[in-house]
């Protein structure tokens, strides 16, 4: 083996030992913001991982390996999401009701019983179902812990907007665990 | 930037001492999120620990908050997905 193909194979093993494990990750993060568009997905995770080969170069190896990637993903997906935007927007705000909220989950359910009882898969359809004006906010923290400010800058719209946006996403969320649980006789 | 202009909340610097049940829960997920500025985290902190219809909510919102957050990570990808991209590592390597 000649020497510049030595580097190379070690460049290969290297990457595939620090990157590839954190394919599932990837996944689940293309999943969450595509709204669990299977497909889109793994062509999301798929580019990025070859942007990362690519640029693996500078990255610092012993760094957090996962947010990097993570990065990759979000900004690629970010940047599509952004540039559709341009599309008018389809969703009308409802209002929603405020106060302890007769009909909700808290008043159903609420030591929260049913967080132990549905399976993750419930939690995950719901972020899914919900519309691109809400998912991705909500995705961006509670799944990936982003600041207000920061999901304001990601995506391009004020920090009051997020602020409602969140709000709602997380009451839908909220009333889809309770059609879940009353399907499935959690709840009466 | 500092810390406090990070933060957002209705009227910075003009939290109310008291406030109602329907005020607190308003901006309840900018309490659990630590969004609040201070007065207003202050406010809405009093008013939970000294209400017995909120202190549960909040609670409970918490709680969701935090289930959101694990379930929202679990996910498995496709065990093809990997040996394609290895493929494409490979096809770039020539």
């Amino acid at each position: 083996m000649n020497r510049g193909s030595h580097i190379q194979h070690e460049r290969r093993r290297e990457f595939e030992s620090e990157a590839l494990p954190h394919l599932d990750s990837l996944f689940g993060l293309a999943l969450r913001l595509t709204g669990g568009d299977e497909p889109r997905s793994e062509d999301l995770v798929q580019d990025a991982m070859l942007k990362a080969w690519r640029a693996w170069d500078g990255f610092e190896v012993g760094t957090n390996c996962r947010a990097w990637l993570m990065t990759i993903l979000r900004n690629q997906f970010i940047n599509d999401y952004r540039r559709d935007r341009s599309r008018p927007a389809k969703l009308e705000f409802e209002q929603v009701a405020e106060g302890h909220g007769a009909g909700s989950l808290y008043e159903a359910d609420p030591e929260g019983r049913v967080f132990d009882r549905l399976l993750s898969q419930h939690v995950l359809r719901a972020i899914e179902e919900l519309p691109d004006e809400f998912r991705v906010p909500v995705v961006l923290a509670d799944v990936e812990g982003f600041g207000y400010e920061e999901i304001a800058e990601t995506l391009g719209i004020p920090v009051g907007t997020v602020k409602s946006r969140l709000f709602r996403g997380r009451r839908r969320v909220q009333e889809r665990l309770h059609g879940f649980a009353e399907d499935l006789g959690f709840l009466p | 930037m500092t810390d406090d202009m990070k933060r957002t909340g209705p009227e910075p610097g003009a939290a109310p001492a008291e406030l109602s049940c329907q005020e607190s829960l308003a901006l309840v997920y900018e309490f659990l999120d630590g969004e609040l500025a201070a007065d207003w985290n202050e406010a809405v902190r009093r008013h939970v620990q000294k209400c017995r219809r909120c202190y549960p909510h909040f609670d409970f919102e918490r709680m969701f908050l935090d289930y959101l957050h694990e379930a929202g990570n679990e996910a498995r990808a496709n065990p093809e997905l990997e040996l394609r991209i290895r493929a494409l590592i490979g096809a770039e390597l020539g």
